[in-house]
């Protein structure tokens, strides 16, 4: 088949190039790796993948050198070898230079098996239609299975150290295209059955079932025997793609691999198996089951992880094939055993973890979340577990965390968080603290002393007094903040907690006013529970002490936050006295804000005063034009004008009261800000017409922008620089037309464009956003030739088929057909480039490629299931594109 | 249950960026898969130098702390797991793994089979614990033996073969990367049976089973009515064995004199074959009382070639084995402290070393020092505001010691004296460290007879005992 043909030849056209020497490498690879996308923007980015290609068969370089590329490639392929076609190249040719490498043993062997598989899963390659996958996979069965490859891969002793690695390769192809392996389902347990390399051959089999499994099930289909012995494929000849095609599509983000309770049902329900299937595949699971011991403690976990999944909801298979594996695993100071026993609990519940089993599981998760032994990080992912449990009765609602029902305050005793914690810890503990807390408010009220109320009001106290040392790391003080919202949060109904934090955040202040963005940030962020009264003694806090105080800019920040309509008089007050003090440019402007936040409580006539006052003393000629612009808006405005005037669109975002927001509110104004984008670009319907080919872009808008730019790169430089598309105004909700973008070729093949935003928000800030590449597909290039006369199609048709040749290059190929036929295809797909038509089964069709190619179809005596294509082209580089393409299409229908 | 990309970076105070990354590696075949499993929600892995940037400042190791950042010190920013979102060129990468150690970041981004919007609980995603392994693998790896930086260069440098073992495509395979190295010297075998994957190999020569268990008190005395004081004692037990055969069967079973202290909270080593339930139930949870499983605790197993924790364990021991009096009282510049020190008499009084380390926080150098000790000798670091008793081998017959004296504190700069949040004021502590030779303080102990090898000749049988105690 086409692709076939044209793929070694574009790997021979590299080895013309000089190989590059070892030093230059070894610096070409250290500035790849410094950045690769400058590198690649860069002029030797193009190249770089051709380069490495040809220069692994260069007799001057030495074996580690060729190991480092191979290393580039195993990170990078997508950056070597941006599209599918030259994966499949790069595929080919690691493969041949594998074929090529001399009988004696060679470190090469492993890596070049690693990078081909790479680069066909990664570059999206691998498929029935790929040369290199149809050479690759029974290479790597052979290799797997321990069968002799002859000479050619090195001595025997190498091979056994291949063995593993073709495994490993299996089973990456695998887990990228689920059902690859489907088809060898009985020949892995046979294999499993006999010695050799337990490990690969355990995961692989069952990653292998359980994608076929739920494969089968969504098919509606049983096991069809897939799971007794099957025939070796060998190289070159036919490997079953049948359940590969059909999962392929189906790699798409599954429903949550963690299984809620009620999903029970879930889709393997429909799995129908046979009595004897159902044996079979017991006998298969039990299998693995027994020899999962041999396995690393992390691979047992991943069997355990993928055997769970296969089994979930699979109607006849009781999950007590598992119950023996349990209590050794239990016993481990594994994270990955433990965590994987966690995934069976939430995968099978009752059926395999009675309540005295559960209550084991959560003694032993509650020891290992406490156990000096263990690394932090993993006892702090075990109390995650604790508070994510899966239980067999959950009684809250799905989703949140809490505290199991068996976890008693008793279970919980070395678990409470103290001082001495680091913060991540002391967090997490707080909050089993504060989950505890809510489930003995009962007890709380029988006053008992040593509740956990009285733990949490002392632990709280302490994190003040560390917020409050002078000098003390930011650190210190967020931690504290954080331990106050989260108490705030999880006990907003009990007053008898949050009266005493109130205070004694209100005493922090007093110590360190400092802190107020902190405090500011805590109001903004907590429910009135806690915000109401807070916000009330921390204006007492301020307006009661005037005069003393250094920290006036603090004071004036945090009361622009907590300024209301009460207490007016001492507030005016306070900041009369203040005013005299407001001698720089930044607090002036501070109190400004609190006026500000004054008039929009809609405070009155004690305002009018100062901000009069205001307007006749400060220094600055800004502040008193701010003051006496207050003054007018609320002698002329009603409170609800007032309102709106002063709403957040008056002015720039720096509204959040602070004098550092104001600052940064000024800066930003100035400067371009990193942005997520505010729109979604989409390739809409393909237009052929015109003298070169037009992407239509579809334009989804989520967010109101002004003065779009968008800015396009082509990358590779496949394409003549593009322009920019500049739209005025765009809202969301409102219909907008498609964006016309058009392409100048250098060389027809399908590309990515990167493409960029750049806008004004309705805030006046200008952002920056970088949009998700767009793909252009090889037929978005597709062109129809000029209308030929009526009556002169065929000649016209038959003058350009003729014309391709000698230049060009002819190909036959089959292209599978939907449902609907060829009729079908051609009218959704080709119908533009049809030059003549005899429906239902023949077409002769022309397409021009730009800038100064074309390519003919004959699709001639169309059967149910395909119609054999006849092509030419005078490009044979577009050959494995077009191969790519009809199949695409017909897939697409 | 694979990796996206994994990192390492020093982390290097003062430097412009504050760390360097030292080693990366990225998995595009499980990228790919995330792309099509994260959906809309994908975030592509960033390139070094933007990741390295927004680590740092998440774990506050950026030198640029000192304003308040709302994306960092927010209230409601709530880490409670060492799992993290990083703000990088507008989007959030999720989740993030990551934690330092011996100033070395460990870092690495698994994948997640669905889409991260809502996102998904930690819990269910498979990933996250098996990059934790990876991440303790390496880490182990890196610190196995190793002592100065040159050494931690060479391992550096043996990484990415090591993981192009271990994790060839992002899933790892074997969280103990020294094993792998061992499985390339150990290549050439063949292997004539089923033989576990954790054994890279099998021995040939004299079987040998050694045995050691170590145990550490840590100990909290506040001598104060209203805070209990503390000790726990924390044992690890270490074996080699030395044995012929692809996979000996061996029992270990440690056992505590009539009057030990219970073993509690025990983790086993995942190659012990099963657990009797009392070992898998006692726990410190529970109030200590007679009915406690007290031994012999017997651990089935099929040993790995290499030395191995075969379990650990915690203990609560009736009395702390030194009990401590530590008194400070401030006048003006100088402080006056007193020191009693009582060794329990049921513990053996022979040390490697023995010493009580004093130091003084948020106060200036120390000018001087006038002191009486009862026993051994006072050493002081005037710059480091610290003092060092010296005990020595032995406490005295009485087993009681003493300290006092009087320190001068110079004027206090802000650099250089060390700076602590809880040392305010009188708060101060002193720190014990020392080691007892062939001793453990529950009184577990392993011997000849703990061994029961069922493989082809008779194993020599060696235990050792280390004792080691911090009190505070």
């Amino acid at each position: 088949m086409s692709s076939r043909h044209a793929a070694p030849r574009q790997g021979l056209a590299c080895l013309t190039m000089g190989p590059t020497s070892r030093e230059t490498w070894a610096q070409r690879l250290g500035t790849f790796r410094a950045s690769p996308s400058a590198f690649m923007a860069g002029p030797e980015g193009e190249d770089l993948g051709r380069h490495l290609l040809s220069d692994l068969r260069s007799e001057k370089l030495s074996e580690p050198t060729k190991i480092s590329l191979l290393a580039l490639s195993l990170e990078y392929p997508a950056q070597l070898w941006p599209d599918a076609p030259a994966a499949e190249a790069a595929a080919t040719s690691l493969l041949d230079t594998l074929v090529l490498l001399p009988p004696r043993p060679s470190a090469l062997r492993r890596p070049l098996l690693l990078a081909a598989t790479t680069a066909l899963a990664a570059g999206g390659a691998l498929g029935p239609t790929s040369g290199a996958s149809r050479r690759l996979l029974p290479l790597l069965l052979g290799l797997a299975s321990g069968r002799d490859l002859g000479r050619s891969f090195g001595p025997a002793s190498e091979q056994r150290t291949l063995q593993a690695t073709a495994w490993e390769c299996l089973r990456e192809l695998e887990s990228c295209k689920p059902g690859l392996l489907g088809g060898c389902l009985g020949l892995l347990r046979g294999l499993l059955g006999q010695e050799g390399a337990v490990q690969p051959l355990s995961l692989l089999l069952a990653l292998a079932l359980r994608n076929a499994l739920v494969i089968q099930a969504r098919a509606r289909a049983g096991l069809q025997g897939l799971l007794v012995a099957g025939d070796w494929p060998t190289e070159g000849g036919p490997w079953n793609w049948m359940l590969a095609e059909e999962g392929d599509a189906h790699l798409q983000p599954q429903a949550p691999s963690w299984p809620a309770a009620e999903e029970g049902e879930c889709r393997l329900a429909t799995l129908e198996l046979s009595p004897e299937e159902a044996r079979e595949l017991r006998a298969a699971v039990a299998q693995l089951l027994d020899a999962s011991y041999l396995l690393t403690p992390v691979a047992q976990a991943q069997l355990l992880w993928l055997l769970g999944w296969a089994l979930r909801g699979l109607r006849g298979q009781p999950p007590v094939l598992f119950k023996p594996q349990l209590v050794r695993l239990l016993g481990t100071a594994q994270l990955t055993l433990l965590h994987a026993v966690l995934a069976l609990k939430a995968a099978f519940g009752e059926a395999l973890f009675t309540a005295q089993d559960e209550a084991l599981l959560l003694r032993r998760l509650t020891l290992a979340a406490q156990h000096p032994a263990l690394p932090l990080p993993a006892r702090l992912f075990y109390l995650h577990c604790l508070l994510n449990f899966p239980e067999n009765w959950p009684l809250g609602p799905a989703g949140e965390e809490a505290a199991p029902l068996l976890l008693g305050s008793q279970l919980c005793r070395g678990l409470l968080p103290s001082l001495l914690h680091d913060p991540t810890a002391l967090l997490a503990r707080l909050h089993l603290l504060c989950l505890l807390c809510v489930e003995d408010e009962e007890k709380e009220e029988k006053g008992q002393d040593q509740s956990p109320r009285r733990y949490l009001e002392e632990l709280l106290a302490g994190l003040r007094q560390r917020a409050a040392l002078d000098g003390g790391p930011r650190a210190l003080a967020t931690l504290c903040f954080q331990a106050s919202y989260l108490v705030a949060r999880c006990l907003a109904g009990q007053p008898v907690v949050l009266t005493p934090l109130t205070h004694g955040l209100a005493q922090l202040y007093r110590a360190q006013p400092a802190l107020a963005p902190h405090f500011v940030d805590l109001l903004d962020r907590v429910g009135p529970e806690l915000g109401e009264p807070l916000k009330v003694v921390l204006r007492q806090e301020v307006v009661s002490r005037p005069g003393r105080d250094e920290a006036l800019r603090w004071h004036l920040q945090m009361l622009a936050r907590v300024a209301d309509g009460d207490a007016q008089s001492a507030t005016l007050g306070f900041l009369q006295a203040a005013a005299a003090r407001c001698t720089d440019w930044g607090l002036q402007q501070a109190l400004l804000q609190v006026c500000r936040a004054l008039l929009r409580a809609g405070v009155g006539g004690g305002l009018a005063d100062l901000l009069q006052a205001l307007a006749r003393q400060l220094e600055d000629p800004d502040g008193r034009d701010h003051a006496r612009l207050y003054y007018i808006l609320l002698a002329h405005l009603e409170e609800p004008k007032l309102g709106v005037a002063l709403g957040p669109s008056l002015a720039a975002p720096a509204l959040a009261s602070s004098l550092v927001a104001e600052n940064q509110g000024f800066a930003a104004a100035l400067m371009v800000q990193e942005a997520p984008a505010p729109i979604r670009l989409s390739v809409g319907p393909h237009r052929a017409k015109g003298p070169v080919p037009v992407l239509q872009l579809q334009v989804e808008v989520l967010e109101q922008v002004y003065s779009l730019e968008l800015r396009f790169r082509v990358e590779r430089q496949i394409y003549a620089p593009l322009g920019a598309v500049h739209v005025p105004c765009l809202c969301p909700g409102r219909p907008t037309r498609p964006l016309l973008l058009p392409l100048q070729p250098r060389r027809p093949a399908p590309s990515r464009l990167a493409v960029r935003a750049l806008y004004t928000t309705p805030s006046g800030l200008t952002c920056h956003a970088r949009l998700p590449p767009l793909l252009v597909n090889f037929a978005d290039l597709f062109l129809p030739f000029p209308q030929p006369p009526e009556g002169a199609e065929l000649g016209f048709f038959e003058e350009l088929w003729d014309s391709c040749l000698p230049k060009g290059t002819e190909s036959r190929l089959w292209c599978p057909l939907g449902p609907h036929g060829l009729e079908a295809l051609v009218s959704r797909h080709l119908e533009p480039f049809v030059v003549v038509a005899q429906p239902p089964t023949s077409y002769l069709i022309a397409i021009r490629l730009p800038p100064d190619s074309r390519l003919l179809l004959r699709l001639e005596a169309a059967q149910a299931d395909g119609v054999p294509v006849a092509l030419r082209t005078d490009d044979w580089a577009v050959l494995p594109l077009v191969g790519d393409c009809l199949r695409g299409l017909s897939v697409a229908g | 249950m694979a990796q996206r990309a994994v990192w390492l970076i020093s982390h290097e105070p003062g430097t412009p960026l504050c760390g360097t990354v030292r080693f990366s590696r990225r998995y595009p075949t499980v990228e790919k898969r995330a792309k099509v499993f994260n959906g809309a929600s994908y975030v592509p892995v960033p390139e070094d130098g933007p990741f390295l940037k927004a680590l740092l400042f998440e774990l506050r190791l950026s030198d640029d702390d000192k304003d308040f950042s709302e994306s960092r010190d927010s209230c409601s920013h709530i880490n409670k797991t060492s799992i993290y979102a990083l703000l990088i060129g507008g989007e959030e990468l999720w989740p993030v793994i990551a934690f330092m150690k011996n100033g070395m970041i460990y870092a690495c981004v698994p994948l997640v089979e669905q889409t991260l919007f809502p996102r998904p609980p930690l819990i269910s995603i498979s990933g996250i614990s098996q990059g934790f392994e990876l991440l303790f693998g390496v880490q182990g790896f890196l610190y196995s033996g190793q002592k100065n930086d040159s050494e931690l260069n060479t391992k550096l440098s043996q990484l990415p073969d090591l993981l192009l073992q271990t994790c060839p495509f992002g899933t790892l395979l074997d969280a103990n990367l020294e094993n792998s190295l061992d499985s390339i010297n150990f290549a050439s075998v063949t292997h004539p049976q089923k033989q576990p994957t954790w054994k890279a190999g099998t021995y040939k020569g004299k079987p040998q089973v050694s045995i050691s268990i170590t145990e550490k008190v840590k100990s909290m005395q506040y001598d104060k009515q209203d805070i209990a004081d503390t000790w726990q004692v924390i044992g690890v037990v270490t074996c080699k064995c030395d044995l012929e055969g692809s996979m000996p069967n061996v029992t270990i079973s440690l056992s505590l004199p009539t009057n030990g202290s219970p073993l509690q909270d025990i983790l086993v080593h995942p190659c012990v074959t099963s657990l009797d339930s009392a070992i898998l139930t006692s726990s410190s949870i529970d109030a200590a009382d007679d009915s406690a499983f007290s031994g012999p605790y017997k651990f089935p197993l099929t040993p790995p070639l290499e030395s191995f924790n075969l379990c650990y364990y915690t203990s609560q021991v009736p009395v702390p084995p030194i009990l401590g009096f530590y008194q400070v009282k401030e006048e003006e510049v100088q402080l006056k402290i007193t020191v009693n020190l009582k060794l329990h008499e049921s513990v053996k009084n022979s040390f490697e070393f023995c010493e009580a380390r004093i130091p003084f926080y948020n106060r200036g150098p120390v000018t001087h020092v006038e002191h009486k000790v009862s026993f051994g000798q006072l050493e002081v670091f005037r710059e480091k505001s610290l003092l060092i008793w010296i005990i020595g081998q032995k406490f005295p017959k009485s087993l009681e010691i003493s300290l006092s004296g009087t320190v001068t504190f110079g004027a206090k700069s802000h650099e250089k004296q060390p700076f602590d949040q809880i040392c305010i004021g009188g708060t101060a502590y002193l720190k014990l460290h020392f080691r007892i030779l062939d001793y453990t303080l529950t009184g577990c102990y392993a011997d000849q007879h703990s061994v029961q090898v069922f493989a082809s000749g008779k194993p020599k049988i060696s235990t050792c005992k280390l004792y080691r105690f911090k009190l505070t």
